[in-house]
């Protein structure tokens, strides 16, 4: 894919990419990595000095890198964890990232990491509130922020916004950019009862500097975000969508648990580019009747090379 | 407090609170004079209830997964349900603070101790409470190693052949990411064995002298001998050859000149595993 320089906030179009996780190191230290560049979860790299490290030094060095975090709590009202923001910047300062994001959701409050995404009640209250915060954080990175829309099982009855509107308004408040996760709009969209079309419609696309895609797991009564299958025909339709409303933005395969061999990765997140031109793989939502399901947005990496 | 804050106070103590879904949420209701049904918008598949079953369920198996994946071995010796019991008991006692998901298991080790009774009375009770304790020390301590700063960007490539600590034993140093553990049990073999998916051994009791360290993002754990572990325990704490050697003698009544002697074949292999390096 050509890597278009864009106005999206003066951000370019990557290409294609997927996301650095452990069990990929060996083949990625030995092989051409084939992708276009890759999305580090950024909690895995600080304060880590070990092989994964080592081996994101050499990616970084052959491929653009970008970081993405779970646990910024943009939307918590505990204080902003200001020590985690430096860490961020001294990972920022190794890696050398195009960007930084994270998710428009809070992680805990009262000094509790929940380590899940939890969702924000979507009111002027709350955007006052994620405007002031998003706008520390961008002084202290001294970079844009970019926010991805969360998968989210809860709406709240307090909520005057829809997502589309709070994530415009968030845009106009703060200069930040948009992480645009396809298959969290058709998750929510599926969860919460709302047309994920007229979600993508209704953003503002010149601020989407990255997609998601990702395949998520139908536990009958909702969609989970379980990023442990392929990507299903409708993610994909989403995603032309997007592509064809910002004009083309940087495309990455979330892939977080049963992953794949690294072929198998690359080859369906190659499936975009026939999505572009106009044929979409036919790959319905994995179902599934087992209860404990689980969404682990985290990625945890215990990696360790033992002898 | 602000809307905001008490929503997220009343969700976040139904999440990390144990107990039945029907009597957190009540009990947060009433905390927080909230009714869930008005807080949280039921769907047509959905209620409110079963929505904030989803975080809740996830929440525990979310850490449940990373707290299994830094303690494979213990879960192996507990069995999955047992160790479960242990997990979710540490989770409500310590809830994670830290953003780090890296720190979830640091305190394991610490809480299954504080948890073992007071008194023990048999051999049998010692290795039922013992041993887990020593084996999440055990796998905490790989865990530790595998993250923090080693050797990798301090020594010179072809440095492991030369043998100039002949001469300037000054130059001696132990690894940055060098731990030394002191059990009561041997478990190298264990957990190596579950490492390799073999079926390990319970071993019985016997004092253990371990070591753990990282040499080019390699992670190595080996049984020491009683004045290795000693020698290696006193350079850490004071850099100092010689008299790492005395102390070493001293504890354990060996003469310093068998020390040394000793010293002179085992320094190669502690340079090749890392556990020392010269600067």
């Amino acid at each position: 894919m050509d890597t278009i320089a864009t106005n999206r906030l003066g951000l370019p179009n990557l290409g294609l990419g997927v996301g650095l996780r452990s069990k990929h190191y060996s083949h990625l230290m030995q092989n051409d990595p084939v992708v276009d560049w890759f999305e580090i979860i950024s909690e895995n790299y600080m304060n880590n000095f070990g092989y994964g490290r080592h081996v994101l030094s050499h990616i970084a060095s052959i491929r653009p890198v970008v970081m993405h975090g779970v646990s910024m709590s943009v939307g918590s009202t505990d204080p902003l964890n200001l020590d985690y923001l430096k860490q961020l910047k001294q990972l920022a300062d190794f890696v050398n990232p195009v960007w930084i994001s994270d998710h428009l959701c809070w992680t805990g409050v009262a000094n509790i990491n929940t380590h899940d995404l939890l969702p924000l009640p979507l009111t002027v209250e709350s955007l006052h509130h994620v405007a002031n915060r998003v706008n520390q954080i961008q002084d202290i990175l001294q970079r844009p922020l970019i926010l991805e829309n969360p998968s989210t099982y809860l709406e709240f009855e307090s909520s005057t916004l829809h997502e589309w509107e709070f994530l415009s308004e968030l845009v106009n408040r703060t200069g930040c950019g948009l992480l645009l996760d396809v298959n969290n709009v058709f998750v929510s969209g599926f969860n919460h009862g709302f047309d994920p079309e007229f979600y993508i419609r209704n953003i503002p696309h010149k601020s989407v500097v990255q997609i998601h895609v990702a395949g998520p797991t139908d536990c009958d009564t909702y969609l989970l975000d379980t990023h442990d299958q392929p990507v299903p025909t409708q993610v994909w339709k989403l995603y032309q969508l997007a592509q064809e409303l910002t004009g083309g933005v940087s495309t990455l395969l979330e892939w977080d648990a049963n992953i794949p061999e690294y072929p198998e990765l690359v080859a369906e997140v190659q499936k975009a580019k026939e999505v572009l031109k106009g044929r979409l793989p036919n790959v319905p939502v994995y179902r599934t009747s087992a209860v404990d399901v689980v969404s682990n947005p985290v990625n945890h990496q215990m990696q360790a090379t033992h002898e | 407090m602000s809307e905001l804050t008490t929503l997220q106070k009343w969700l976040t103590s139904i999440i990390v609170r144990p107990g039945m879904l029907d009597d957190k949420i009540r009990l947060a209701d009433e905390y927080y004079q909230l009714k869930n049904d008005k807080v949280i918008r039921p769907s047509l598949r959905l209620s409110a209830k079963q929505k904030i079953e989803i975080y809740s369920k996830g929440y525990i198996l979310r850490l449940l997964e990373c707290i299994e994946a830094e303690y494979p071995a213990l879960n192996k010796l507990l069995g999955q349900n047992l160790f479960h019991t242990f997990v979710k008991a540490y989770l409500v006692q310590l809830p994670p603070n830290s953003p780090d998901l890296y720190n979830l298991g640091e305190a394991f080790p610490a809480f299954l101790k504080a948890s073992q009774p007071q008194t023990t009375h048999s051999d049998t009770d010692v290795l039922m409470y013992n041993l887990p304790v020593d084996l999440a020390m055990f796998e905490r301590c790989i865990a530790e190693v595998s993250r923090i700063e080693g050797l990798e960007n301090r020594i010179k490539e072809g440095a492991d052949n030369q043998m100039p600590y002949l001469f300037n034993t000054t130059a001696i140093y132990t690894s940055p990411c060098l731990k030394l553990l002191r059990l009561q049990f041997p478990l190298v073999d264990f957990v190596q064995s579950v490492y390799n998916d073999l079926e390990p051994e319970i071993p019985v009791t016997q004092d253990s002298f371990v070591c753990v360290c990282r040499k080019n993002y390699r992670i190595n754990f080996h049984e020491l001998e009683a004045w290795q572990w000693h020698f290696l325990n006193r350079l850490q704490n004071k850099p100092n050859y010689m008299a790492a050697v005395i102390d070493t003698a001293t504890i354990c009544s060996i003469p310093t000149d068998t020390i040394m002697a000793d010293l002179i074949l085992w320094i190669p292999v502690a340079i090749s595993f890392g556990y020392v390096y010269l600067k």
